[in-house]
């Protein structure tokens, strides 16, 4: 699980869903929930976490997803095992780690410094603490 | 409404400790109890019953059951009481053992209609399975149209499909007469099905206390899943690592990445918690 600190900017609202705005560093971060706790508002400081294994990379892409989520960041470090293979991406102080298979790694031929788009579905974001 | 506010000293396992409770209850509430065993909640039914003393006060409506520790009899109370065992009279039928209760046939067998026993109303509790025997002690328990009904784990004792028959049963009850009721439970299911609220229990003290969904849901953060288990092992598989957890009777896998395991050890108490939005739901045969 990849966390970093993000401050909520927006809270939408229908029936027992909500779509959580944050700003983390430079981005802007949306989460799919249920209720939320009351302490969660407008202006709290939380911890946002994500798990590796549900963060996707996109390189050189063109056209729309439906991710809510799409973060240019750059390849730090990149771990590779039999079958998958773990990267570290970064933004300045924004750190996030990606676990996708080897085959994927290597068939976006993706190497340490390049500029790739993660891409997280605002349902699995998750607020792990409130600050 | 009804207002308790008593005060006991009790032998609990760790010694002595004291029962203090302030509570405010509204007509027609279903009140859950819950807490380990010793934490005091049966105690609380038995001083409502007028079967222990205790200090302090019990106003329902405009009547003073308890005025420091002066009380009024069991008998002068208002109360339905159904335990974990039936204390029904072998010698009489079913229709009698209600109408020993009270002489009101229109009501007894109103009861016995909502709760489906109307085919039994002649035979004798020898000759009834346990769960059948809670229902007619349910429906002896409303027979004097209780203004409070009193449940201590009645439930505790019966299968699972006895266990959801009857929970419909005090449900439609409930329903039906709007009795104010206090239920002693450990059973979540049981407790987010028929109650409104829901108060815990600890060394005789209320630790806990809400709607019985706000109390219930166990969540961290924003994830709704969340529960606390040992880890086990954690089993280093290609880039990964694999999390082998116990929760309950249960062994789980969790696969993690080894930054995030780096300060977690072998034998320590976790909690593994996941979005509302990312389990699947299948019938138990698959």
């Amino acid at each position: 699980m990849s966390k970093f600190c993000a401050i909520i900017i927006d809270i939408q609202n229908h029936d027992s869903i909500n779509i959580v705005s944050f700003k983390a560093g430079d981005f802007t971060l949306s989460m799919m929930s249920l209720e939320l706790d009351e302490s969660i508002t407008v202006g709290t400081e939380v911890v946002l976490g994500v798990k590796a294994s549900s963060v996707a990379i996109a390189k050189e892409f063109v056209g729309e997803l439906s991710y809510a989520n799409q973060l240019d960041l750059e390849i730090q470090e990149i771990q590779e095992g039999e079958l998958l293979c773990a990267l570290v991406l970064k933004a300045k102080d924004f750190e996030l780690e990606s676990i996708i298979t080897k085959a994927s790694k290597r068939r976006m031929k993706l190497q340490v410094s390049d500029s790739v788009t993660a891409l997280i579905k605002s349902s699995d974001l998750f607020i792990v603490e409130v600050l | 409404m009804i207002h308790i506010n008593i005060s006991k000293k009790l032998h609990g396992v760790c010694g002595e400790m004291s029962l203090d409770i302030d509570l405010n209850i509204n007509q027609g509430e279903f009140i859950a109890l819950t807490g380990a065993s010793g934490s005091g909640k049966t105690t609380i039914l038995r001083i409502l019953a007028g079967l222990e003393v205790a200090e302090g006060e019990i106003k329902v409506h405009d009547a003073s059951w308890l005025i420091n520790t002066k009380s009024i009899t069991p008998q002068k109370r208002s109360i339905g009481f159904m335990h974990q065992e039936n204390a029904l009279f072998d010698n009489m039928s079913v229709l009698e053992n209600l109408l020993f209760v009270k002489k009101d046939l229109e009501l007894a067998l109103r009861l016995l209609d909502l709760t489906d026993l109307t085919e039994l109303q002649n035979r004798y509790p020898k000759t009834l399975s346990g769960g059948q025997k809670q229902r007619v002690s349910l429906c002896r328990a409303m027979m004097q149209k209780p203004q409070l009904l009193l449940l201590d784990e009645p439930l505790s004792a019966l299968d699972a499909k006895m266990r959801s028959k009857l929970q419909a049963d005090i449900l439609s009850l409930h329903k039906e007469f709007n009795t104010t009721t206090i239920m002693v439970s450990h059973d979540p299911s049981e407790i987010y099905k028929l109650s409104t609220r829901t108060i815990c229990l600890q060394n005789g003290k209320v630790i806990k206390e809400g709607k019985t969904k706000e109390v219930l849901l166990k969540s961290q953060g924003s994830q709704k899943f969340s529960f606390e288990g040992e880890l086990l092992e954690l089993k280093e598989v290609d880039v990964v690592i694999i999390a082998v957890v116990a929760i309950g009777q249960q062994i789980v896998e969790v696969v993690v990445s080894k930054k995030e395991v780096s300060t977690f050890k072998v034998g320590q108490k976790v909690i593994l918690s996941t979005k509302a939005f990312a389990p699947t739901i299948l019938h138990p045969s698959l």
